[in-house]
């Protein structure tokens, strides 16, 4: 059980750009965070300066009460799975998933039963004896899991664990995460540049870019309310639609306008300037209603997938992507309309990129 | 297409023949002469296969090794046979110096070039290229540019026909080429690996000889072998830094049988079988590690 503190944590390699800059985050016991971002945004060098395998150049991390700037990774209560695994090629795999205790000169006995209860967990006791080489990918996930699971430490660490494994397998063992997470005790610090995968396992999400917070919030949060461009493209598939427009006023309020399609403001959002960008998630659009603003447009193609149906629509200007329900008959060349709940639209500064709906929270 | 397989065939091993006969030969007549006497290896034809095979030279060499008398007959006339030299007695010392010599730098080359090769394939530290840069630019200076230096350094520490003289200036030549090696091998190891050991729980040391270690043995066969080879082998500072048989090596003592008054070529090759045995013997236990060692460098361990 710890309570982990980053304190205006920054890391530099020599004299480039910061790799994390001014970090402020607080982890809670027994939480499941997940750090969620592109490619060398930061995420993964956040996770190994958690883990002390990285050295922190500026700032302050704290467990509970104890700076842990200086403590080296071996003296940290802290385990780690890896993208690539990392199992000891020329150890078996009870070996393998025993090393930990074994460093730590755990007696014999318990680590017998912690490794023989992990591998039944895990559904890999049939292949204690093996060495790694032996193992499908799958299985070599298992072991790193199981290695990691028998350490029992405060704080578990997952740096892109599902990214080698193929789709369905990727799904099964995120339900397997979030059963292991329900049983340990520990808190749960996640890496990963798959959205669905944050959005299925956080408690939190953190999501980084260049080295900087963008936004941290539950997945309804994160997905909901997006802070910025950046998060709101970055979740979601498919991608949100970004709509460029200027603010005008409509019958005394403030609105979204471009070409013919006006979006009164809702009352929460509040234009900082004149040019604004409208975000529309691919799934909320409704049946034309009265009153409700409408989207208009011509479908360019019709994707059907599977439950439901993709569309492409060419609407003032510009490409929009809509997922609506089988029943309603698309074919290319038609002209459409759906209509808009401004309520689930997502305004922001067209030159800051920050979200323009008052946040309750700031 | 049968018939161009079968001749395709015929032509590599009968290169394969040819090319083993012409390695082989050289010590095959090494073996060969040091087992007759002075007057059959002489002989036209020359006697692949001894006639009256005799371990006479042998039985001189560890006899006078030992301070005994030389066999009988010691000393007689060259042309019949029987010679030995003055200094077939330095043999077995000098044996022992160079196995000594050879085993230390062998040692001392594995306890500095582990950790030196560790540190520069795992660690980041300021200047972590420029130190390899520079270990391997001392692999390019010719020994010949070294010997004066060298001498001049060893004089001033009153080191001069000391073993120790060898010892220090073999690890000079050898250690940057095991750190070479040992660090492109270690490189080879994922940095996951390091890093998960670290996250197990072990310290840098016990990264290196937990998980490093176990999985780079057949680098260290390599990087072994072949310190042991260069010093076994090392003839020109040797050369200069020795003087008397307190320490002097093989390579010097075998040298200098053709400067006595006359020469015993049967006795020349005993001595030479002798020089040739320890690292064949070597090569033949560690020969599994070998060949895989020799790529370990190169590609993928």
């Amino acid at each position: 059980m710890t309570r982990i503190r980053f304190q205006s944590v920054t890391k530099r390699y020599g004299g480039a750009a910061p790799a994390v800059t001014d970090l402020n985050l607080e982890i809670r016991e027994r939480e499941f965070l997940v750090l969620l971002g592109p490619s060398g945004c930061g995420k993964s060098t956040t996770l190994n300066m958690l883990a002390g395998l990285e050295e922190i150049t500026e700032g302050e991390l704290w467990f509970d009460d104890q700076l842990m700037n200086h403590v080296p990774a071996h003296r940290r209560d802290v385990a780690m799975v890896f993208q690539s695994y990392a199992l000891y090629p020329h150890k078996t795999v009870f070996e393998n998933i025993a090393f930990g205790l074994r460093m730590r000169r755990v007696p014999d006995a318990v680590v017998r039963a912690r490794v023989q209860d992990a591998a039944a967990r895990l559904e890999i006791t049939g292949l204690l004896d093996r060495h790694p080489a032996q193992l499908s990918g799958g299985q070599r996930q298992r072991v790193a899991l199981g290695r990691a699971m028998v350490r029992e430490a405060a704080v578990f660490l997952m740096d892109e664990p599902l990214s080698n494994l193929d789709a369905s397998l990727r799904i099964a063992m995120r339900a397997q995460i979030r059963h292991l997470h329900a049983e340990i005790p520990a808190t749960f610090i996640y890496v990963t540049h798959d959205q669905a995968e944050a959005l299925t396992l956080a408690d939190r999400i953190v999501v980084m870019r260049d080295g900087q917070i963008q936004q941290i919030g539950t997945p309804d949060d994160i997905y909901e309310r997006p802070a910025n461009l950046f998060v709101a493209s970055f979740l979601g598939s498919p991608a949100i639609n970004l709509i460029e427009g200027i603010v005008t006023t409509e019958g005394g309020v403030p609105a979204f306008r471009r070409g013919d399609l006006i979006i009164p403001l809702p009352a929460d959002v509040r234009p900082t300037g004149p040019g604004i960008v409208l975000g529309l998630r691919a799934e909320d659009v409704a049946p034309p209603q009265p009153g409700a603003p409408a989207l208009q447009g011509v479908i360019d193609t019709a994707m059907p997938a599977g439950s439901d149906q993709f569309l492409g629509l060419a609407a003032e200007g510009a490409m929009i992507f809509v997922r609506v329900g089988k029943d309603i008959r698309a074919r290319e060349g038609e002209a459409v309309s759906f209509a808009l709940n401004p309520a689930r639209l997502h305004f922001f500064d067209r030159t800051t990129g920050l979200s323009l709906r008052r946040r309750e929270d700031l | 297409m049968t018939g161009a397989r079968l001749r395709r065939g015929c032509i590599l091993t009968g290169g394969s023949l040819l090319l083993m006969a012409y390695v082989l030969a050289p010590i095959f007549w090494l073996v060969s002469s040091s087992m007759q006497t002075e007057k059959e290896i002489v002989s036209i034809p020359p006697h692949w296969i001894p006639d009256h095979p005799t371990l006479y030279n042998f039985i001189a060499i560890f006899r006078t090794g030992l301070g005994l008398a030389g066999p009988s007959g010691a000393g007689a006339d060259p042309t019949s046979g029987g010679f030995i030299p003055s200094v077939a007695g330095n043999l077995l010392p000098a044996m022992a110096n160079s196995l000594i010599v050879a085993f230390c730098v062998v040692a001392l080359n594995l306890l500095i070039g582990v950790p030196a090769a560790y540190a520069m394939a795992k660690i980041r530290f300021r200047g972590r290229t420029l130190t390899l840069y520079v270990v391997l630019a001392t692999r390019v200076i010719p020994d010949i540019a070294l010997v004066v230096p060298f001498f001049l350094v060893i004089r001033k520490l009153g080191l001069l026909d000391h073993l120790f003289s060898l010892i220090v200036t073999y690890l000079a030549v050898t250690v940057p080429f095991t750190v070479f090696v040992l660090t492109s091998f270690f490189e080879q190891i994922p940095d996951d690996l390091d890093r998960a050991a670290r996250v197990d729980g072990c310290s840098r040391t016990q990264v290196l000889t937990r998980v490093f270690l176990p999985l780079a043995r057949p680098a260290l066969v390599a990087v072994s072998l072949f310190a042991f080879l260069a010093s076994w082998n090392e003839f020109l500072l040797a050369l200069m830094f020795t003087q008397t048989a307190a320490s002097q090596t093989l390579p010097i003592i075998v040298a200098g049988i053709t400067s006595d008054f006359t020469v015993s070529f049967s006795f020349l090759n005993a001595a030479g079988v002798l020089a040739v045995l320890p690292p064949v013997l070597l090569a033949v236990i560690f020969e599994r590690h070998i060949v895989s060692g020799l790529t370990a460098g190169a590609v993928k361990g």
